[in-house]
């Protein structure tokens, strides 16, 4: 049996101690990195140059500075049954989705797919030819690539995308379902948060040229209703986080990721039951689609289609009341369109 | 011309021992395939069973337990008929186990010891307990069928273990900026081809792992231990391989020359009895072929009842064993520790604990293909006689609303085949929530996680607004969820999701 020497020991003990340290460098690389150096702010800049996406809060102020040359509505509201004509319609009015992106911008769009349950007619997930629609649109105004992604809470990715229909008229349409794997996200800070200082987000979504937020108006046990501000859950990793303190944590998280547009499907909606729903009875059809820059107000204009307040949602009024966006629709240049004719 | 012939005989046999291994290969790929397969929801689930359904052991144990024949046990007839004509071929040429056995063979580092020739009466003695405990419903012993071992081993440790490595390396690797972009290329391509999107976790790996392991070191005592002395399904191929057409026989031209003694993997060449073997042993591996330089050994055909060996079961040992097995069925369901009523014991839809120690084959493939990785093996949560049989654990992972894949893949119909409608309908349990640790309950904070999550069309969790004197001053109103058990499946994705740490305020119990 050979002896172990003093010396032999010693130098065990320092490899076996380098070993250590250098793996708690490695790993301590992945936590410390991307705070300091990957702030939010550079996803923030594709916003600043759309010319009404910087909300203003009271309604006084906007109506003095409104003439701005092209003068786009801020809210359309179109009325009808083809899913496409829908988006077509909506976005015209918009001025073209040339005016949200440049030729060859990366985008992505955030439908709800949430449970691999149903199929869309039970109104738990967005409507697929409106997501299609968009990818289309999008293509057509020359987009280098349209992802469509959503991280489902009942299911896998696949049997969501699958099941409800997303990934047929997406693929159809030329677009790429994407699953978000957990190696994506990376924790970014939140700097003027209120309750949730940092979060785990799905990096691409705040890399894409723009972002498009198609959530399907719903009924929801904590929120009441869940629409666009909502939809945005499904970018970040930890959604338990933000089940408490929902209505600040929910606004936090809506500063650090910004839609540049939103479109929320209202052509079916489900009134009760939500978010995963079941019951076709639940389901009205409402044959309504919302567009906006302004996520808030599209939220706000959409309670009126359940017969509430946007003042009743908790986070809306916070979400106005920091600065995100408009909670008076009312107020705002509204242009509504009926396409059946 | 001498030295011609002999040189194409070499050619011969040397391609016989090559087509072997080409085989082995083969089988142990498609074995492979067949488990990585399951659970990736691309192949049919009667197709991704077949390892399991290919086993006689496994199907006449099961037949016999459950009295319940299915046409899908058949397929096992064509390894059992096989060996009516080649024998033990499938030990040798395709068994996973046999491969893995094989790769690991220790030759160099092995003791030259040789073993007690009577210890190959032990596989004997576990086939017949196996039997008879069947007919007592008694089918925990098959934790002991190859076939099971091999998918139970693939599914719960080693391939969760290579997700596990994969995943940490891809993790550390992503922050190196350069490479990035191919990790995640890689992820992209590795998640759904070969490994399912979320890893599954579970109870038990490293013990499974032990399990394998173990059976892999038996190598160091002698080659192919396992196949030699302990494989039921050996033991069972190898009682009709006694009649086997194909079988080794050695010509006068033999000089008793020890090679092909030597190089048996299951040392059945016996120097007493003129180097012939027992075909109940042989695995035609074609080593002995090789190696012999007289020519002397040929593999033909000829209809004929191998000479009992010692170790063959006798009337003794078939009495023996039937005493073991009943004593072993009886001491297997007695209640070790006086145990308070196991509640949280849950089971796969449709089934129940005793339905399931009596009719389960324990392979595991449930498990693979649970897409939440609710499903554990168990050990520890119910009897003894249960152990191998999946449980459900909802901390773990939910019983998916739109999943009934534990059922279809199920080769014995242990989990009842139900289609979706049934299985939304089949009550596994049902939910009852702590108000003690419940956030909205007792610390009076919005958290309504459980209703959301609720998967039924009209949700088994409601919300009743509670008010409570807040710490300053008035009243506060809180929505408090409540279960409403008429209508709940137990479905456990509440109990999964609830944000509370550790054990969760809302739990699904047995009903």
């Amino acid at each position: 049996m050979k002896k172990v020497s003093r010396r032999d020991f010693l130098h065990l003990m320092g490899v076996g101690i380098g070993g250590v340290t250098a793996a708690q460098l490695i790993s301590g690389c992945e936590t410390d990195h991307p705070s300091p150096t990957k702030n939010p702010e550079p996803s923030l800049t594709p916003l600043q140059p759309l010319p009404t996406s910087t909300p203003t809060p009271s309604p006084q102020s906007t109506n003095t500075q409104q003439p701005t040359p092209p003068e786009y509505p801020y809210l359309v509201i179109t009325h009808g049954e083809d899913p496409e004509q829908h988006v077509r319609q909506g976005i015209k009015a918009l001025g073209g989705m040339e005016r949200f992106m440049k030729s060859g911008a990366d985008v992505i769009i955030k439908p709800n797919i949430c449970v691999p349950y149903h199929t869309y007619e039970y109104a738990a997930t967005t409507n697929p030819w409106i997501v299609g629609a968009l990818v289309k649109v999008c293509l057509e105004a020359g987009a280098k690539r349209v992802r469509v992604m959503d991280f489902p809470f009942g299911g896998s990715a696949k049997d969501s995308y699958r099941k409800s229909g997303i990934e047929e008229q997406v693929n159809a349409a030329g677009g790429e379902m994407e699953i978000m794997t957990t190696l994506k996200y990376r924790e970014f800070d939140i700097p003027n948060a209120v309750s949730l200082q940092k979060t785990s987000v799905y990096e691409e979504i705040l890399k894409a040229d723009l972002l498009i937020d198609v959530p399907i108006a719903k009924n929801h046990g904590l929120a009441i209703l869940t629409l666009g501000l909502k939809n945005l859950m499904g970018t970040i990793l930890d959604r338990g986080a933000i089940h408490n303190d929902f209505d600040n944590r929910l606004v936090d998280l809506a500063t650090l990721v910004r839609p540049h547009l939103t479109v929320i499907d209202a052509i079916r909606t489900l009134m009760a039951n939500g978010p995963t729903g079941g019951n076709l009875s639940d389901v009205k059809v409402q044959n309504t689609v919302i567009f906006s820059q302004d996520t808030v107000t599209a939220d706000s204009y959409a309670t009126s289609l359940f017969g509430l307040l946007p003042q009743q949602l908790g986070y809306l009024v916070n979400a106005a009341n920091r600065g995100i966006g408009r909670l008076d629709y009312q107020n705002v240049k509204i242009e509504e369109f009926n396409i059946n004719g | 011309m001498a030295k011609r012939s002999a040189f194409a005989h070499q050619k011969i046999t040397n391609f016989w021992v090559t087509l072997r291994k080409i085989s082995q290969s083969l089988a142990l790929i498609v074995f492979l395939a067949f488990m990585i397969e399951t659970g990736l929801d691309r192949a049919p689930h009667d197709l991704t069973n077949i390892p399991i359904r290919l086993s006689p052991l496994a199907m006449l144990s099961s037949l016999i337990s459950s009295r319940t024949f299915l046409s899908g046990m058949t397929i096992s007839l064509i390894l059992l008929l096989s060996s009516l004509i080649i024998g033990r071929a499938w030990c040798g040429w395709v068994c996973p186990m046999g491969t893995v056995l094989d790769i690991f063979h220790f030759r160099k580092i092995k003791s030259v010891r040789t073993l007690p020739e009577r210890l190959r009466a032990i596989k004997y003695g576990l086939l017949i307990v196996i039997l008879f405990s069947a007919i007592f419903s008694n089918l925990t012993l098959l934790v002991f069928d190859p076939l099971t071992i091999f998918t139970r081993t693939m599914a719960l440790s080693i391939l969760p273990v290579i997700d596990q490595i994969i995943t940490v390396i891809e993790k550390t690797l992503i922050n190196v900026p350069f490479l990035t972009e191919s990790i995640y290329q890689f992820d992209l391509w590795v998640r759904p081809a070969i490994f399912p999107i979320e890893p599954a976790i579970f109870q038990y790996t490293i013990l499974n792992g032990i399990f394998f392991i173990g059976i892999i070191l038996l190598n160091l005592l002698a080659e192919r231990f396992w196949c030699r002395y302990i494989c039921p399904l050996g033991a069972l191929l190898g009682l009709f391989s006694r009649l086997s057409l194909v079988k080794r026989k050695v010509k006068d031209t033999c000089v008793q020359c020890h090679l092909c003694e030597l190089h048996c993997p299951t040392g059945t060449i016996d120097p007493q009895k003129e180097y012939t073997s027992d075909p109940a042993e042989c695995t035609l591996c074609m080593n002995c072929l090789k190696e012999c330089q007289k020519k002397a050994l040929t593999f033909s055909p000829s209809v004929s009842l191998a000479p009992r060996s010692d170790y063959d079961p006798g009337k003794r040992t078939i009495l023996n064993a039937f005493l073991v097995s009943i004593t072993l069925t009886a001491l297997l369901s007695i209640d070790w520790v006086k145990r308070y009523p196991r509640n949280h014991a849950l089971r796969p839809p449709g089934t129940d604990s005793q339905t399931l120690s009596s009719t389960c084959t324990r392979c595991g493939l449930c498990l693979k293909v649970c897409p939440t990785g609710a499903l554990q093996i168990n050990l520890a949560e119910s009897e003894i006689e249960a152990a191998g049989t999946p449980v459900f654990i909802p901390r773990l992972g939910f019983c998916q609303y739109s999943c009934n894949a534990c059922g279809q893949i199920c080769p014995v119909g242990a989990i009842p085949p139900l289609n979706l409608s049934e299985k939304q309908n089949k009550i596994i349990g049902k939910a009852y929530i702590n108000p003690d640790r419940c956030i909205a309950w007792s610390d009076h904070q919005t958290c309504i996680v459980c209703e959301e999550m609720c998967p039924l069309p009209q949700k088994a969790i409601s919300l009743e607004s509670g008010e409570f004197s807040s710490p300053t001053g008035g009243t506060i109103t809180i929505s408090l969820p409540v279960v409403n058990r008429e209508i709940c499946i137990g479905c456990g994705i509440c109990e999964n999701k609830c944000p509370v740490a550790g054990e969760a305020a809302i739990r699904v119990y047995t009903i």
